[in-house]
C-alpha cells in the first residue's frame, strides 16, 4: 500500500493535465466566466453607489454648487453631460442610474426666487426612487438659503443677492436640526447590495455556476478514460481499485478547484472583487469543489457516451445555476422559488457567499450552509464512488 | 519445468454464461506460450484473471510464487499486460503515456527516464516521442500500447491479440518485437486466433475453445494428435459427398469429409494411397479437378478437435 498516495496523485495529475490540454475547455473555463462577470458587472452598475448624469448650464454658480452637493454624497457620483438627448440615452440603457436636467439661468432663477423646474430622469427600479429622494434633498438644501434670504428681503428691504450669503452664514452658525429617520418597509433588496462592488455579485454567482458546470461538462473525460481501456489497464499495474477511484476523484476535484481558484484570483486582482474572509471562503469553495467533482463523477459513471454526458452536464449545470441564484440573486426570487433554490447546492453556496461578502460572515455565521453542502458532498461522493466502481469493473 | 506462471483450474462466469470452464496451464521463464482459439473462446477472460483484472470464480493463478488477485500488488509487478484494445491516452504524447504508467509501477525517476528512452527505442517511436498519440498511425499506436507493457521490464509479458486490425507491415514488426523479447529471456503469453502467428512465435500452444483448454503442447505434439497423418484435398467435379464416402471406405483412410466441392482426407502415407483415392472417386462417377497434399497444421488440429474451423 506504500504506492497508494503517489499513484493517487499520479492519476489526479494526468486527469488535470488532460483537461488543460483540451483547447475546447479553455474557452469555457478561462474566458467565458470572466466575460459573464464583466457583463453582469456592467449591468449591476458602479461600485458602491450610483452614477447620476447632470446636464447643467455652463458657468452657472448655483448649478456648480448643486453638483458639488450631490457629489459629496458617498453613494453618488455625478457625471456631466452636454445634452439631454445623451442623458436620456444613457439612463435608458442603464449606463447611468438617473439623470438631472438643470434649466438655463438656474442661479439667476434661484436668486430671484422664481419657480424652477428641474428635470429628473429615473429608471423603473427601486434604486431610482431612492435616488430621487437624495436629489430632492440636495435641491431643497440648496434652495433653503435662497428662500430665507427672500424672507429677510421682504422683512428688511435689502436685496436678496446681499442677504443670501448672510443666510448661509446664519445657517452654518445655528445648531442643525437633524431628522432621525427610521425606515419602515425599506427596500431590503437594494440595501442588500448597497455595499457591493460592481463585480462582486456577478463574480460569486458565476463562481458557483462555472465550478459546477465545468465539473459536469468535464465528466466526458472520465468516460473516455474508461472507453480507452486505460482505467482497466491501470488495474494491471500495482494500483488497487480504491487507489484508482481516489485518483479519478482527485482529478475531478483538481479540475473543479482549478476553476474556482482561477475565478477568485483573477476577479480579485483584475476587478477588485471582495471575497470576504479568506478562511471561510476557502472552506466554502473547498466543500463546493468536492461536491461538484462528485456530481461530475456521477454523470461520468452513468453515461457511456461522452457527448451525451457533456450535453447533459451543461443542461443540468445551467438549470441548477438558474434555480440556485447564480444567474439572478436569490433576493429577487419569490418566496416559493427561494425554497426551490435551496434544493440545489448553488442555493446554499450563494446564500453562504452573500453572508460572507455582504455581512462579513465567518465560519460560524455560515455553519449551517457549510454543513448542508458538506452533507451533499459526502452523499454524492458515496454514490459516485459506487457508480464508478461498478462502471469500471463490469 | 520451473513454471514462472501457473494457472490451476481457472473458472469464470458472467451471469449464466460460463466464459472460462477450467483452464490450467504453466509458462516457464523464457518460454513463449500461445493461447490459440476463436473469438469468444475465453482467451481474454483467462488473460484478465492471469493479469489480476478479474477474480476467478474457482482456481488460482500463481506468478513467481505470488498468488495473483485484483489486490495482489506484488504479483502485478512481475507482469506486463498489453490489452487487445489500445489502452493509451491519445491526448498525451508517447513519452507522457510511458511516464504515467512508469509512475504507477513505482519506477524511480532515474530508472524511469532510462527505461522510457529504452522502450521508445525498442518500439521505434523515439523520433515521435513528443507528439500526441492521437497523431500516430494505427501501427504506431499499437507499438506504444506494447511499449507500456514493457516499461517495468516484467518477467512475464501478456499480449492479448496484439495484431488485430494491424496492417501487414506493422504486424510483422510486432511479431519481430515479440521474438526479440523471448530471445532475451522474457516469458510471453500470447493469445491469438491467427494460426500462423502461433506457429511462428510460440514454443508451446494451448488450444482453447468454449472456455476449455482442449489441447496443449508444441506444434509438433499437437499435429501428432491427429496421428501424424497427411492431409489430402481432392477438388472434385460431381458428387463430393459420395466421393467422400467412397474414400472413407478405403483402408488406411482415417477420415474423409466433403467441404463444398472438396473432399478432405486424413490418411497415413498419402503418396502410397493417392492412386486408390483417385480410383475411388472416379468409381462414383465424379472426376478429380485438383489434388493437394500437405502435412496437417494447427488449423487442421483445431478442426479435428472441435469439429469447426478456427475462424468460425
Amino acid at each position: 500500500m506504500t504506492r497508494a498516495l503517489p499513484n493517487v496523485l499520479t492519476i489526479t495529475r494526468v486527469e488535470l493535465l488532460r483537461f488543460l490540454r483540451d483547447r475546447g475547455n479553455l474557452f469555457f473555463v478561462l474566458i467565458l466566466p470572466l466575460a459573464l462577470i464583466v457583463f453582469i458587472g456592467l449591468q449591476f452598475g458602479g461600485a458602491g453607489g450610483y452614477e447620476v448624469g447632470v446636464v447643467a448650464p455652463d458657468d452657472d454658480p448655483a448649478a456648480a454648487e448643486l453638483i458639488d452637493r450631490l457629489d459629496a454624497s458617498d453613494s453618488l457620483t455625478v457625471v456631466a453631460l452636454a445634452d439631454e438627448e445623451g442623458l436620456t440615452s444613457q439612463v435608458s440603457r442603464g449606463v447611468l442610474s438617473a439623470g438631472l436636467v438643470l434649466p438655463e439661468d438656474y442661479a439667476a432663477a434661484l436668486a430671484a426666487a422664481e419657480p424652477i423646474r428641474i428635470g429628473y430622469l429615473g429608471r423603473p427600479d427601486p434604486g431610482s426612487r431612492s435616488l430621487r429622494t437624495v436629489v430632492e434633498a440636495a435641491v431643497a438644501d440648496q434652495s433653503a438659503a435662497s428662500e430665507a434670504a427672500h424672507l429677510a428681503t421682504t422683512a428688511v428691504g435689502r436685496p436678496a443677492a446681499e442677504l443670501i450669503p448672510v443666510a448661509e452664514q446664519v445657517r452654518a452658525d445655528l445648531p442643525q436640526v437633524t431628522v432621525v429617520t427610521d425606515t419602515v418597509g425599506r427596500d431590503e433588496v437594494m440595501a442588500e447590495f448597497a455595499a457591493l462592488g460592481q463585480f462582486d455579485l456577478g463574480a460569486s454567482g458565476q463562481l458557483f455556476l462555472f465550478v459546477f458546470l465545468t465539473s459536469l461538462a468535464g465528466s466526458g473525460a472520465l468516460i473516455r478514460t474508461r472507453q480507452y481501456g486505460v482505467a482497466a489497464r491501470m488495474l494491471s499495474t500495482p494500483t488497487r481499485l480504491p487507489v484508482l477511484l481516489a485518483g479519478l476523484a482527485g482529478g475531478r476535484f483538481a479540475i473543479a478547484a482549478f476553476q474556482a481558484v482561477y475565478i477568485v484570483a483573477v476577479t480579485a486582482v483584475a476587478f477588485g472583487v471582495d471575497w470576504g474572509d479568506p478562511l471561510t471562503t476557502t472552506l466554502l469553495i473547498l466543500i463546493y469543489s468536492i461536491l461538484s467533482a462528485a456530481a461530475g463523477m456521477v454523470l461520468g459513471s452513468l453515461f457511456r457516451n461522452d457527448s451525451q454526458a457533456t450535453g447533459a452536464g451543461i443542461g443540468i449545470g445551467l438549470v441548477f445555476a438558474a434555480l440556485g441564484g447564480s444567474m439572478m440573486a436569490l433576493e429577487f426570487f419569490p418566496e416559493g422559488m427561494r425554497r426551490v433554490a435551496m434544493l440545489t447546492p448553488h442555493g446554499w453556496a450563494n446564500t453562504a457567499m452573500a453572508e460572507i461578502v455582504r455581512r462579513d460572515g465567518t465560519i460560524t455565521d455560515v455553519a449551517i450552509e457549510l454543513g448542508v453542502l458538506a452533507a451533499m458532498a459526502v452523499g454524492l461522493l458515496v454514490l459516485a464512488t459506487w457508480l464508478l466502481r461498478r462502471a469500471i469493473t463490469r | 519445468m520451473d513454471a514462472l506462471l501457473r494457472c490451476e483450474g481457472l473458472e469464470r462466469s458472467f451471469g449464466r454464461v460460463q466464459a472460462v470452464a477450467g483452464v490450467s496451464l504453466a509458462v516457464a521463464e523464457g518460454e513463449t506460450y500461445g493461447l490459440l482459439g476463436p473469438n469468444g473462446a475465453g482467451k481474454t477472460t483467462s488473460i484478465s484473471m492471469i493479469a489480476g483484472l478479474l477474480e476467478p470464480d474457482a482456481g488460482q493463478v500463481v506468478i513467481l510464487g505470488d498468488r495473483m488477485t485484483p489486490r495482489a500488488t506484488a504479483a502485478k509487478r512481475h507482469v506486463g499486460l498489453v490489452p487487445q484494445d489500445l489502452a493509451i491516452y491519445p491526448d498525451l504524447t508517447a513519452r507522457e503515456n510511458l511516464a504515467f504508467f512508469a509512475r504507477l509501477y513505482g519506477l524511480e525517476r532515474a530508472r524511469r527516464d532510462r527505461r522510457i528512452d529504452e522502450v521508445l527505442e525498442v518500439i521505434g517511436l523515439s523520433e515521435r516521442a513528443g507528439d500526441r498519440a492521437s497523431t500516430y498511425s494505427g501501427g504506431m499506436k499499437r507499438r506504444l500500447n506494447i511499449g507500456i507493457g514493457l516499461l517495468h521490464a516484467p518477467r512475464l509479458l501478456i499480449l492479448d491479440e496484439p495484431t488485430v486490425g494491424v496492417d501487414p507491415q506493422s504486424r510483422n514488426a510486432i511479431l519481430e518485437s515479440v521474438e526479440n523479447l523471448a530471445s532475451v529471456g522474457m516469458a510471453v503469453l500470447y493469445t491469438t486466433h491467427y494460426m500462423e502467428e502461433a506457429e511462428r512465435l510460440c514454443d508451446r500452444i494451448g488450444i482453447i475453445d468454449q472456455g476449455t483448454l482442449i489441447a496443449e503442447g508444441t506444434r509438433r505434439e499437437l499435429v501428432a494428435t491427429i496421428a501424424e497423418q497427411d492431409l489430402v484435398r481432392l477438388k472434385v467435379v460431381g458428387d463430393a459427398a459420395g466421393a467422400a464416402d467412397a474414400c472413407q471406405a478405403l483402408p488406411g483412410v482415417g477420415s474423409a469429409d466433403a467441404e463444398d466441392d472438396t473432399v478432405v482426407c486424413l490418411l497415413d502415407e498419402a503418396a502410397s494411397h493417392l492412386p486408390a483415392l483417385l480410383e475411388a472417386v472416379a468409381a462414383t462417377g465424379a472426376s478429380v479437378a485438383g489434388v493437394e497434399v500437405k502435412e496437417p497444421d494447427l488449423e487442421d488440429v483445431f478442426l479435428h478437435l472441435t469439429g469447426h474451423a478456427l475462424r468460425d
